[in-house]
C-alpha cells in the first residue's frame, strides 16, 4: 500500500507540474494586453538578434572614461513615470530608465540612482515583470560605492533576465521596445555631449558606429510593424534617422590578428581597423533627430 | 498486484528522468563564469553551451563588439576547463579573428581588444570533449 502510495504521489506531481507551468503561462499572457502576435519570425531568430545588441553601459563607461562630467539634465526625469500608461510606453521607458540607471551607477550617483531604481520598478510591475528587481538589495548596494562592481553586475543580470522571460513568454515585442528604448537614451545622451564637446573625435565616432546597431534594431521593429502600430510608428521614426545615418560611411579593412597564450588566457592583437566616416553637420542631424524620436518617447 | 506498482514507479521514475538525468547545466556554469571574468572586465552576458551529448557540433551567438573596447570570453564546465570546448570569434565577413586554440592549445578564456567596430560570432565547437557542455560569459572594459 504504501508503494501504491508513494507511486502515485510521483505521478500526481509530475502531472500537476507541467499543468502548473501551463497555467501560469496563459494567465501571464492574459494579463497583458499589448501581447503581439502573428509575427512569423521564428523566436530564435529574434532572439538571436536581441543578445547582439550591445548595452548602453558600454557608451556610459565610455563618456566616464573620456573625461566628460556627470550631467543628470541629460536623462529623463524619474518623476514621469506616471505619463507612461500603456505597456508600448512602459516598456520603451523601462528601456531609457535602464540607461539612465546604468549612467547614475557609472558615475556613483548614488542618490539618482535610487530614484531611477523606482521609476524602474514601476515601470516593471506595470509589465508584471517587476519579480526581476530586487529593490531592497539593490538599494543597499547603491548606498555604498565599494560596491560598484556588485551593483552593475546585479542590474544588468535583472535586465537579461528579463529579456530571457519575456522572450520565453513569446513577449518579445516587449524586449524589442525595452532596448529600442535604451539605445534612444545612449544615443541622445552622446549626441549631447558630442555636442558640447565638438573636438572629441571618438564621440563622433561613436555616434557614427551606432548605424550598425540602428540597423539590427529596425530589423527586430520590422518583425512587427505589420501586427503593431505603435512599433510600424517607432520604425518610421527610426527610417528617418537612418536616412541620416546612410551618409556615414564605416570602412573595414581586414588583417589577420596575432595570437598568444598568456598566463592561461588567449591574448589576441586585432589587426584590423574600421575607419568612421562622419561629418559634423552629421552629427547635428542625428542629434535633431534622435531629440525628436527621444521626446515622443519620454512624453 | 506488484508488477503493475512496479510498471506505475518505471514509467513515473522514466518521466523524471527525462527532465533530470543527462541534462546539461549548462546555465549554472554560464553563471559560475561570471565572477571569473578578469578584474575590470563588466559583466554583459551569458551563453548556455549545450552541445546535447555530441548531437551539436557547433553553438553561436553574436554580439556588436565596439572599436576601442577590451572583451573578454571565458568559458565553465562541470570537469576539467575547458573540456574540449573551443570558443572562435568571426568578424561579419566570417574571417577568424581569435580563438581559445592557439597552436593545439585550448585555454579557458580569450581577451580581445576589439580595433573594429562591427557583428562578431562567437562560435562554440567540441574538440574531443566529454561533456558536450559548457557555459561561458562576456565581458567588457575600456
Amino acid at each position: 500500500m504504501r508503494i501504491l502510495t508513494i507511486a502515485l504521489s510521483v505521478l500526481f506531481l509530475t502531472a500537476c507540474g507541467s499543468g502548473a507551468k501551463q497555467d501560469e503561462k496563459a494567465f501571464l499572457n492574459s494579463l497583458d494586453s499589448a501581447k503581439t502576435e502573428g509575427t512569423s519570425i521564428d523566436s530564435e531568430v529574434i532572439s538571436g538578434i536581441l543578445q547582439s545588441i550591445p548595452s548602453p553601459l558600454e557608451i556610459s563607461v565610455l563618456l566616464k572614461e573620456s573625461g566628460q562630467k556627470y550631467d543628470n539634465a541629460l536623462l529623463n526625469s524619474p518623476d514621469n513615470t506616471s505619463k507612461y500608461n500603456n505597456n508600448y510606453k512602459k516598456a520603451l521607458n523601462l528601456g531609457i530608465y535602464g540607461t539612465d540607471l546604468g549612467y547614475t551607477n557609472i558615475y556613483e550617483q548614488n542618490r539618482d540612482g535610487i530614484r531611477y531604481l523606482s521609476s524602474i520598478k514601476s515601470m516593471a510591475d506595470g509589465l508584471n515583470i517587476g519579480q526581476f528587481f530586487d529593490i531592497e538589495t539593490i538599494g543597499r548596494l547603491a548606498t555604498n560605492s565599494r560596491n560598484l562592481d556588485s551593483l552593475l553586475l546585479i542590474t544588468t543580470q535583472n535586465f537579461n533576465s528579463i529579456n530571457a522571460y519575456l522572450q520565453n513568454q513569446n513577449r518579445s515585442n516587449l524586449s524589442v521596445l525595452l532596448l529600442a528604448g535604451g539605445w534612444v537614451e545612449a544615443m541622445q545622451i552622446t549626441c549631447q555631449v558630442a555636442a558640447k564637446d565638438k573636438k572629441n573625435i571618438d564621440l563622433k565616432n561613436t555616434i557614427g558606429e551606432q548605424k550598425i546597431i540602428l540597423e539590427n534594431i529596425m530589423l527586430l521593429l520590422s518583425f512587427y510593424k505589420d501586427v503593431d502600430e505603435n512599433m510600424a510608428s517607432l520604425l518610421k521614426d527610426f527610417e528617418e534617422l537612418k536616412s541620416a545615418f546612410d551618409k556615414i560611411n564605416i570602412v573595414y579593412t581586414y588583417k589577420e590578428s596575432t595570437m598568444e597564450i598568456v598566463d592561461g588566457v588567449a591574448m589576441i592583437k586585432d589587426n584590423s581597423t574600421t575607419t568612421i566616416q562622419i561629418t559634423d553637420e552629421d552629427v547635428v542631424l542625428i542629434q535633431k533627430i534622435t531629440d525628436s524620436i527621444r521626446n515622443k518617447i519620454i512624453s | 498486484m506488484k508488477k503493475v506498482l512496479f510498471s506505475i514507479l518505471f514509467l513515473a521514475s522514466g518521466l523524471l528522468s527525462s527532465d533530470l538525468i543527462g541534462q546539461c547545466d549548462s546555465e549554472n556554469y554560464s553563471s559560475a563564469c561570471i565572477p571569473k571574468l578578469a578584474t575590470g572586465f563588466n559583466f554583459l552576458k551569458s551563453y548556455k553551451v549545450d552541445g546535447e551529448g555530441g548531437a551539436k557540433n557547433k553553438i553561436e551567438y553574436s554580439y556588436v563588439f565596439t572599436k576601442g573596447t577590451q572583451y573578454m570570453i571565458n568559458l565553465c564546465t562541470g570537469g576539467q576547463t575547458p573540456d574540449g570546448v573551443v570558443v572562435d570569434l568571426y568578424d561579419s565577413n566570417r574571417n577568424k579573428v581569435a580563438s581559445s586554440k592557439i597552436n593545439n592549445q585550448n585555454v579557458s578564456a580569450v581577451v580581445f581588444p576589439c580595433n573594429a567596430v562591427g557583428i562578431y560570432y562567437i562560435q562554440y565547437t567540441f574538440d574531443k570533449s566529454t561533456a558536450f557542455c559548457a557555459g561561458s560569459a562576456l565581458g567588457f572594459k575600456r
